[in-house]
């Protein structure tokens, strides 16, 4: 192979793994605190302090990174760990929690004065989710009045965490399968809980025919069925693939200079990096944008009368 | 040779599924564009729809980026 993968032991890969998850609370490469260690395994709980803790009282071990048993070898049956991503939401949480919370209180207080501050912005935010996404997709107004909440939740909760990665250390929560999982799932209760409270289930089933006659239900009703699941899996790997590939391609570019180990690349690097750093930026807001908006697409279109 | 093979195919794959959707998002940016200038009073309800549209593809795009990293991650 290249001179990369056998001389400077490859730097790609090394900083692609600063992009996983790790066993402690990292701002950038520097450990600020250790974060416990949750294993479910063998039928009892297994609690720890740290991953020192843990490898000092014998039971299991850390190898490359993972958790093993110490005796087999084999991972343990559930890993419920904190870990840095984990500690990152909270921390999103905990932002979003201390500046909507300062918002709302000025409003239920004083109604009728002009917003300061950051609640301008906040105010901007919640107005623009509510008028140009909710409301023009979701023709059910009550419903949409319903759901409101949680469509401003969703955005603003995925644009923080895109943001915390973006800061200088920050780690993307966003960037990893099993959040945006999550919130894929979350999104694929939302659309068809909502469009069965709405339309009831027998409308619900019609949906599944896709507007064709019955007898070609045969072809049509697992394509749709297909189609529910699809929609969410899309969703789910379109704002991870979206957050991952901005920071490959910062990491890429940094690590070029340590690949070709001069100075001289530097200035290249460096422009392009600041570059990719603002087209990061559009994204974190764009990807929080087309989660919610796409998730009020189809809630939109799942909870409609059609006429068929 | 399999794993050799493998590589070949996610390097293909990646290259086909990134053809397909830059002339995807291409059509539909100049399709955009076209309907924005023409009307440019509804320049900001066709943006919205041109982005779900854009974030349709890129999902497709994805997609078959995924299978192809699968094809060269693969070790056995």
């Amino acid at each position: 192979m290249s001179a990369g993968q056998s001389g400077s032991g490859n730097v790609f890969t090394h900083l692609l793994e600063e992009l996983g998850d790790h066993h402690g609370f990292y701002i950038g490469p520097h450990k600020v605190l250790d974060l416990p260690v949750i294993l479910w395994d063998e039928g009892r709980l297994h609690l720890y302090p740290s991953t020192k803790a843990m490898e000092a009282a014998g039971l299991y071990r850390m190898v490359e990174g993972k958790i093993v048993r110490s005796s087999t070898g084999a991972p343990p049956a559930l890993d419920l760990s904190i870990t840095n991503l984990v500690a990152y939401q909270w921390l999103g949480m905990l932002l979003l929690g201390i500046v909507l919370w300062r918002s709302v209180r000025r409003y239920r207080r004083n109604p009728l004065a002009p917003p300061r501050g950051l609640q301008n912005a906040i105010e901007a935010i919640a107005l623009f989710v509510r008028d140009s996404i909710v409301r023009p997709n979701i023709s059910n107004e009550r419903l949409g009045n319903r759901l409101l909440p949680y469509f401003l939740t969703l955005f603003f909760f995925i644009l923080v965490l895109n943001l915390l990665g973006l800061l200088p250390g920050g780690h993307t929560a966003t960037g990893n399968l099993a959040v945006t999982g999550v919130l894929a799932a979350i999104a694929f209760l939302v659309i068809n809980g909502g469009a069965l409270v709405t339309i009831g289930p027998k409308a619900w089933l019609r949906h599944l025919l896709g507007g064709g006659p019955l007898w070609l239900s045969p072809i049509l009703v697992p394509i749709e069925i297909i189609g529910m699941f699809a929609k969410a899996f899309a969703l789910c790997v379109r704002l991870f693939a979206n957050m991952v590939a901005g920071h490959t391609a910062l990491l890429s570019l940094v690590g070029l200079i340590f690949f070709f180990g001069t100075v001289l690349i530097a200035p290249i690097s460096v422009a392009f990096s600041v570059f990719v750093y603002f087209l990061e930026t559009l994204v974190a807001f764009l990807q929080a944008y087309i989660f919610t908006i796409l998730t009020a697409v189809f809630l939109g279109l799942a909870s409609e009368h059609h006429e068929h | 040779m399999e794993l050799g093979l493998a590589w070949l195919a996610a390097g293909i794959g990646v290259g086909i599924s990134v053809l397909g959707a830059g002339t995807g998002i291409g059509r539909l940016g100049a399709a955009a564009l076209e309907a924005a200038s023409r009307q440019p009073e509804t320049a900001a309800e066709t943006r919205t729809l041109m982005l779900i549209a854009a974030a349709l593809i890129e999902g497709i795009a994805l997609i078959a980026c995924i299978v192809c990293i699968l094809l060269a991650v693969k070790s056995a």
